[in-house]
């Protein structure tokens, strides 16, 4: 790992970036694409040295960077895992980030972690109880964090909030930028029978910092469909749409494509990056038309 | 209405115990019951954690092929659930579980496989290091040699094993397209794993210098590894042990007590 501040903290400029994962290192590094900012998930660096921090540090030169993370359990009742964070704020040290992350959801009970993004109910118990972890969070990381709106796939009998209504409610509480998921807006909709153009126009869009768009899969069972969250395709035409939407309604924002199994080459990741920004620039050219 | 607290431990039970009451009483129900939409949440969570395992543990998934892997990995993952939210943390057990898992109890030498991906995993994730300063234990007194204590490079683990764990992890690596056949009466073997930049390297090591890095790596001084490698091996060269493990950087530091 670098030592303490050896980069200075690049802001991550409205542009398209790209998730970068372990079996593109090399190329990255060989090739430069040109996109406009890097994320990682921060628990890849968890370990204290080896390839995955000699490739970051390497890269890091020559990108702004972002931290997203998907381990916290930010929703959980346990008490935060303060060796996770301790880990977290090293790298942050280490690596100057823009932007650092984490989802509105949890993913350990009593100790026991399923390692997966669950789902919350959208109550203001839990409003209040995320609320409380994200300023414990940002107290113990000394900066601010982004959340994350996540898909899901049930809803809560006692949920008495829309999840817009939840994701808003938490954000202007907690006075926290959001990290918005365009394809999991997309995959709730779907999932549960709401419009996602809705969803878009009720958030706060001046807290709108960063965007996520990815890829997903449809499961046909006997009573009809239910859409995963798989980020193993290319973002679907649907999405795209609503992404021009967000982007006419907040301005550019820095937008990343994650994609994590089945990875395609680099270059695909590089294509899908570019689409983003030709609808940002086209968008943001239509603005000042 | 039930409390947050509440959910969780509903939720989790039912994902990992398959407790099938609990929670999907609070779980809205429509074109959809309950069941199927936690079904989706059951099937996301043990995928991850299975995938998470078949990263580390690609030789044992091939020598006991896909389907019987994720049976194992789905009996492990219930008898032993993660405790990190860092998934690279998780799966340090699964050696130990196959040792004592019933279906795999005739291929014995598969929790030494195991152990040596397991030791793989983590010296890819260890701290770097910088090679010894050759010329200050130049400079230590001959009177002072019995006491020193070198330190092993973190990137490296030592095991020892009663199969031919190097050649069974070898010919079954991605793209090796030689003789797959390994004799597993071939003998015992110890092994050094290091990390070499990018690389993992694998060391067969005789008796004696494992004896030295084991005694090493317990924090002994030297005379006392000294004596123990002699006893093992009587023509044991402290010489050529420095300069073999000085020079590949499995010892990185020294301090004179």
């Amino acid at each position: 790992m670098p030592d303490r501040e050896f980069f200075t903290c690049d802001p991550i400029p409205a542009s398209a970036g790209i998730g970068l994962r372990g079996p593109h290192y090399r190329e990255v590094v060989e090739s430069s694409p040109k996109v406009g900012f890097l994320e990682v998930h921060s628990e890849n660096y968890f370990g204290r040295g080896g390839v995955p921090h000699a490739y970051l540090e390497r890269i890091r030169r020559d990108y702004p960077l972002s931290f997203h993370g998907v381990g916290l359990s930010l929703g959980s009742t346990d008490p935060l895992d303060r060796d996770h964070l301790r880990r977290l704020g090293q790298l942050i040290d280490a690596y100057q980030p823009d932007f650092v992350s984490e989802h509105l959801s949890w993913g350990s009970f009593g100790g026991r972690y399923l390692n997966d993004l669950l789902p919350l109910p959208y109550t203001e118990e839990v409003v209040n109880h995320l609320v409380e972890r994200i300023h414990q969070v940002q107290d113990i990381l000394e900066r601010p964090i982004m959340v994350e709106n996540v898909s899901c796939y049930l809803e809560f009998e006692h949920s008495h909030l829309s999840e817009w209504e939840f994701v808003a409610s938490v954000a202007e509480s907690a006075d926290c930028d959001l990290l918005l998921d365009i394809n999991n807006i997309y995959v709730n909709a779907h999932n549960h029978g709401f419009s996602a153009g809705d969803f878009l126009h009720r958030v706060p869009g001046s807290r709108v910092r960063e965007i996520h768009l990815a890829g997903h899969t449809i499961k046909h069972y006997d009573q009809g469909t239910i859409i995963i969250d798989t980020h193993d395709h290319r973002v679907c035409p649907q999405v795209w749409a609503l992404y021009r939407e967000a982007i006419a309604m907040y301005g550019p924002k820095p937008t990343l494509i994650e994609w994590d199994s089945d990875l395609p080459e680099l270059d695909v990741l590089v294509d899908e990056a570019n689409i983003a920004q030709s609808v940002m620039q086209e968008t943001d050219h239509a603005r000042v038309a | 209405m039930p409390g947050l607290r509440e959910v969780q431990e509903r939720f989790s039970a039912n994902v990992l115990d398959a407790d099938a009451v609990g929670i999907a009483a609070d779980v809205k129900a429509g074109a959809f019951e309950p069941r199927l939409r936690l079904q989706v949440y059951r099937n996301n969570v043990f995928t991850g954690l299975t995938d998470a395992l078949r990263a580390v543990y690609p030789v044992v998934e091939k020598l006991v092929g896909e389907g019987f892997f994720l049976y194992a990995s789905n009996e492990f993952i219930k008898r032993n659930p993660s405790t990190s939210g860092d998934l690279h943390a998780f799966g340090s057990g699964f050696g130990s579980f196959l040792a004592t898992f019933e279906p795999a109890k005739k291929l014995s030498y598969l929790p030494d496989v195991a152990q040596l991906e397991w030791n793989y995993h983590e010296v890819y994730h260890e701290a770097d290091a910088d090679a010894m300063d050759v010329d200050a234990l130049q400079l230590i007194a001959p009177d002072q040699y019995e006491r020193l204590q070198f330190r092993l490079n973190p990137a490296c683990r030592l095991m020892q094993s009663v199969f031919p764990v190097i050649e069974i992890w070898r010919v079954n690596q991605e793209g090796y397209s030689g003789d797959q056949t390994v004799d597993l009466d071939a003998g015992a073997v110890n092994v050094l794993l290091l990390r070499q930049g990018e690389e993992i390297e694998l060391h067969p090591l005789d008796a004696g210098d494992y004896a030295m890095l084991a005694m090493f790596a317990r924090g002994d001084q030297l005379g006392d590894c000294l004596g123990a490698a002699q006893r093992i091996d009587a023509a044991f060269d402290l010489t050529g042990f420095l300069s073999r493990f000085v020079g590949n950087r499995a010892l990185i530091d020294f301090t004179a007590c």
